[in-house]
């Protein structure tokens, strides 16, 4: 049914066209570069929240006030939580590094060869960089969205206000735990993606456990295994730290909650992703 | 005023996107019970938080024991805090830990090495019977577990398990029912009476917290508009105070009046 605008109820009331009028705008490199200013100032107010929060743990920890207890919880939670899920995806990276290498050395290079492969993109590469962002979907995540309640729920502003820096009871602990434990998760997954790697091989390819432990150690450096390690311990601090100054950042509410988690999670996987990038022209030029 | 449990608060003004406290000028004795109050956003809890430094203002001072808030460093702002007791709106207990954990929070961990295991108990047990909970019934439970005027006992008994000069209250019967309500008024003016404490309330209930004032101070956009005592507030011919005692009518008289 066809109604008459001027029918509806108020239609008769005059509005301002002034009102209707949106406001005039700047032009668009103007705004472009507002936008860009913004940005840039956030990124370094997240950049200085994070310097501020290292600094506070590298104090607490040197001057021995970090509370144990809770750096044993996080290690627990953290470190041996993660163990299973850990596992089962270098398990799984170990398998199809072996079936994807035995299908690219069907040529003229010898099958031995596979065993480097796998070997060194696990140590390498895959074992540390899987396990990071294994934890940063079980760790970082849920450490951003604890802390992040807690922000939006007043408990941080209840322990300032018992007197106590969240930065000693909550953030420090867990960024300890994150160093002591991301090395050891990645040592695990190292062995498991070979190990897993090697079974592959031997039921799919028929390549023996000697021939590949042989071709494993024609390109073994043993400094591959401190640069797996070293990579560990760059995530293991990076993924606490951010998820952290994440939380403890949140504003807004449950949807704040949500969307800073979210924002932590691009963040963290990126920071990973950057800090990998880096590695090789640092520790292995 | 340098006295222990005094509150100062010099021409505070604090902005977000648009001016929340514009010149606030409080002067709160020692032992005094003064109701902030005011409508929703006129920045009653933001002035709240300014006394222990959880919001910084732009401008001015808050002066708590003689002692700057804004011009505290780390180690002075937490001494600071030790001194007051503050009770949140939603009592902001510590979802992981026992209540038992979450009162001997209010303890420094000096504090809690001093007195040892079974000290510490006997301490967060008389915190907990200060605010009329059974400690053998709710030590162990987690906060979850309680009833929402449980939890603001909790949050009270947190606030003074460390003898604090100063208590500091925002809304403090926000969410609960009138019975529940009429129980947190009594426990504060228990509290003022029997520790001696300076009691700030933020509060809307005027009703329930003019009884249990010695000030009550208004807020109207970022300035205080009123300060008196409860009878003169009561009395005032401000129409700000009138429309807000006028419109704070007690549902027994809703009831009469339908």
């Amino acid at each position: 049914m066809h109604t008459d605008p001027e029918d509806r109820p108020g239609a008769g009331a005059s509005i301002d066209p002034q009102l209707m009028r949106r406001p005039a705008q700047a032009p668009w490199p103007e705004r472009r570069l507002a936008s860009l200013g913004r940005t840039a100032a956030r990124v370094l107010e997240h950049a200085g929240g994070m310097a501020m929060l290292l600094w506070r743990t590298l104090v607490y920890t040197f001057t021995g006030r970090i509370p144990l207890r809770e750096v044993a919880a996080q290690v627990y939670w953290m470190g041996i939580g993660s163990i299973p899920i850990v596992l089962v995806t270098s398990a799984l990276a170990g398998i199809v590094l072996s079936q994807q290498g035995g299908y690219q050395l069907t040529s003229n290079i010898p099958i031995e060869y596979l065993g480097s492969v796998v070997t060194s993109s696990m140590v390498l590469e895959m074992g540390p960089v899987l396990t990071a962002v294994v934890l940063i979907g079980r760790v970082g995540a849920r450490i951003t969205a604890e802390l992040g309640t807690m922000r939006v729920s007043e408990q941080i502003d209840a322990l300032y206000s018992l007197g106590r820096d969240p930065v000693r009871t909550l953030v420090a602990p867990r960024i300890i735990a994150g160093i002591i434990s991301v090395p050891i998760l990645v040592a695990m997954a190292d062995f498991m993606g070979v190990m897993a790697g090697m079974t592959a091989a031997q039921w799919t390819l028929g390549l023996g456990r000697d021939s590949f432990f042989y071709g494993a150690r024609i390109f073994w450096n043993d400094w591959d295994l401190f640069y797996s390690l070293f990579k560990a311990l760059a995530f293991g601090f990076v993924i606490p730290l951010v998820a952290s100054h994440m939380g403890l950042a949140t504003r807004g509410g449950a949807e704040g909650v949500g969307r800073y988690t979210t924002s932590a999670v691009v963040t963290m996987t990126l920071a990973v992703l950057i800090l990998d990038a880096l590695f090789p022209p640092l520790l292995l030029g | 005023m340098s006295e222990p449990g005094t509150v100062e608060f010099r021409d505070v003004h604090k902005r977000f996107d648009q001016p929340v406290l514009a010149g606030v000028e409080l002067s709160i004795g020692r032992g005094q019970s003064v109701s902030v109050v005011g409508h929703s956003g006129t920045g009653k809890s933001v002035l709240l938080k300014t006394t222990i430094g959880l919001i910084t203002p732009d401008y001015g001072d808050v002066v708590v024991d003689g002692e700057s808030v804004v011009r505290a460093n780390r180690r002075t702002l937490a001494r600071i805090r030790r001194k007051v007791g503050y009770v949140f709106q939603n009592a902001a207990l510590f979802d992981s830990m026992s209540v038992f954990e979450n009162v001997a929070q209010g303890l420094s961990d000096e504090e809690q090495r001093d007195l040892g295991y079974r000290a510490l108990v006997t301490e967060v047990a008389r915190a907990l019977e200060h605010v009329n909970l059974e400690p053998q019934k709710v030590l162990s439970k987690l906060p979850s577990e309680l009833s929402g005027g449980m939890r603001k006992r909790v949050g009270i008994a947190r606030a003074i398990v460390g003898r604090p000069e100063i208590l500091l209250y925002d809304e403090p019967v926000t969410g609960l029912d009138p019975v529940n309500g009429a129980v947190v008024h009594r426990l504060i003016a228990q509290l003022a009476a029997e520790l001696g404490v300076t009691s700030i309330i933020v509060t809307h209930d005027i009703e329930g917290t003019l009884p249990i004032s010695d000030r009550v101070a208004m807020l109207d956009h970022g300035r205080i508009r009123f300060d008196g005592t409860p009878d003169e507030f009561r009395t005032s011919d401000d129409p700000l105070v009138r429309a807000f005692l006028e419109r704070d009518v007690p549902d027994s008289e809703v009831l009469e009046a339908l």
